[in-house]
């Protein structure tokens, strides 16, 4: 067939239509790059059928997005889990700059919070005084909001002392590269040359399916070196918590899921990131 | 939600590909509305599609680096996916006989008048589109567009040769390509 052949034919609709069977598939892409004006007639029917559905387009309810971004992010972990490692690395950038920002924005937020906190607290105090509330209920209101203001004072406090952490010179970060293909993943620690104190930070990694847990490991003499779990809902925050076990000067670091609690030793199937020690 | 940059479609593919949720919500706002209501006519029960929009948002994250853009913008894959997984919900729940024993007359009177309140309302861009096309081809594109009705079905259900269903697809789609160039 040459190219009018296939533009009469009625193919090129029912193929952005999706109503062709595999083997006609591939005839029309292969069509698509043998003759241009087959590729600039598929893409006027797809114009075409984009302004259709957008003009019976329905807002979803607002609510779905995050609901579905969360969806998507169990859904990744589940994935990934069932993935053996490929052993190719991907190459992702280390920006600290954008390290920095991202604490100084959400410094900046909780902040925010902090001062919209206070504020309410001065709002039901002017509201205890004219109020019809009983003296119980106000205290409660009261309590909750106090209880809020120190949870984001504490927050303040860790952002705060992450972010002089990692203007520190002697701290050395080891970026930890994803060992999955096709899964962008990122984790970095940052250890202290003095030997005195290390932090996991996890840029990039899924929710660690229920049941398990992600546990860092230090690589020296070739042998690993269990330097701990790591909390499941620090992964969800994507925080930085310090190691609790002494750094020892490793060739490597990695972090691998293990059922919760941690293994003796590594499953090496199960190895997300690694990073190996500039010398 | 922060401010949605203007992307490409090959640097949207590629942030997609590398699991970026800027991508996620640049996806979201521009395509989201346009899938849902693709899904809502062919499920109808509201809350049944929004289950089918996550499910294929979900399926579209976890396949974007199968999706090949020389075969076609990913819109129309996306909405493949979307109107594949509405289909495959209404055969699950059995209903699947339900929604394609409408014959072509019906869907057309449904469209015109108020099966559904919210959707004539949401729709009024659509009767112009409607009141463009010739009745027969207005029908044909609905059938498969949003009914997900394959060429096959269509000619089952209409009574016409397939031929026929290919030639006046082809004939309907360029009148809405005139339609929308005007």
């Amino acid at each position: 067939m040459n190219a009018q052949d296939y533009i009469a034919s009625g193919l090129l609709e029912a193929y952005v239509l999706g109503d062709l069977p595999d083997a006609d598939v591939a005839e029309v892409a292969k069509a698509m790059v043998q003759y241009p004006e087959v590729a600039a007639e598929v893409a006027a029917i797809e114009e075409a059928l984009l302004s259709l559905g957008k003009a019976a387009a329905i807002q979803p309810p607002p609510a779905l997005q995050d609901q579905i971004w969360n969806a998507i992010q169990q859904q990744s972990a589940t994935t990934i889990v069932a993935d053996r490692a490929e052993g190719i690395p991907k190459v992702i950038p280390f920006n600290p700059q954008t390290q920095v920002r991202k604490f100084t924005f959400a410094k900046a937020a909780v902040w925010a919070a902090l001062i919209a906190s206070a504020l309410l607290n001065l709002i039901l105090w002017n509201g205890k005084k004219s109020a019809e509330q009983s003296a119980v209920a106000y205290q409660q209101q009261l309590d909750t909001v106090r209880e809020g203001q120190r949870a984001l004072a504490i927050a303040l406090a860790k952002y705060e002392h992450e972010v002089t952490m990692m203007a520190n010179p002697n701290m050395h970060p080891v970026v930890m590269k994803t060992t999955q293909k096709d899964h962008p993943m990122v984790a970095v620690i940052y250890y202290n040359s003095e030997g005195t104190d290390a932090y996991v930070s996890l840029q990039r990694l899924p929710a660690a399916p229920s049941g398990m847990q992600y546990q860092l490991w230090a690589i020296a003499d070739g042998k690993p070196i269990d330097l701990g779990v790591i909390q499941n809902d620090m992964v969800k925050t994507q925080g930085i918590e310090k190691v609790n076990k002494s750094v020892p000067s490793g060739q490597a670091f990695a972090i691998s899921l293990e059922k919760e609690g941690g293994s003796p030793v590594p499953t090496m199937d199960k190895i997300f990131v690694m990073g190996k020690v500039s010398s | 939600m922060p401010p949605v940059a203007n992307y490409t479609e090959e640097q949207l593919v590629s942030l997609l590909k590398q699991g970026s949720r800027d991508a996620f919500n640049y996806l979201y706002v521009n395509y989201s509305a346009v899938l849902y209501g693709i899904i809502n006519r062919v499920i109808r029960d509201e809350i049944t599609a929004q289950d089918v929009l996550q499910e294929a948002f979900v399926k579209i994250w976890n396949n974007v680096a199968q999706y090949d853009p020389v075969k076609g913008r990913i819109y129309t894959w996306m909405m493949n996916i979307a109107r594949n997984a509405a289909i495959d919900k209404l055969r699950s729940k059995g209903e699947i006989m339900k929604g394609k024993i409408q014959t072509g007359e019906d869907v057309v009177f449904n469209i015109q008048n108020s099966k559904g309140t919210e959707q004539l309302t949401d729709a009024i861009g659509l009767r112009d589109i409607v009141g463009a096309l010739r009745p027969d081809y207005y029908k044909i594109v609905d059938l498969a567009y949003f009914k997900g009705f394959t060429l096959d079905e269509i000619s089952k259900t209409l009574d016409v040769p397939l031929g026929t269903v290919k030639t006046r697809m082809r004939a309907a789609i360029q009148q809405l390509r005139q339609h929308f160039s005007n």
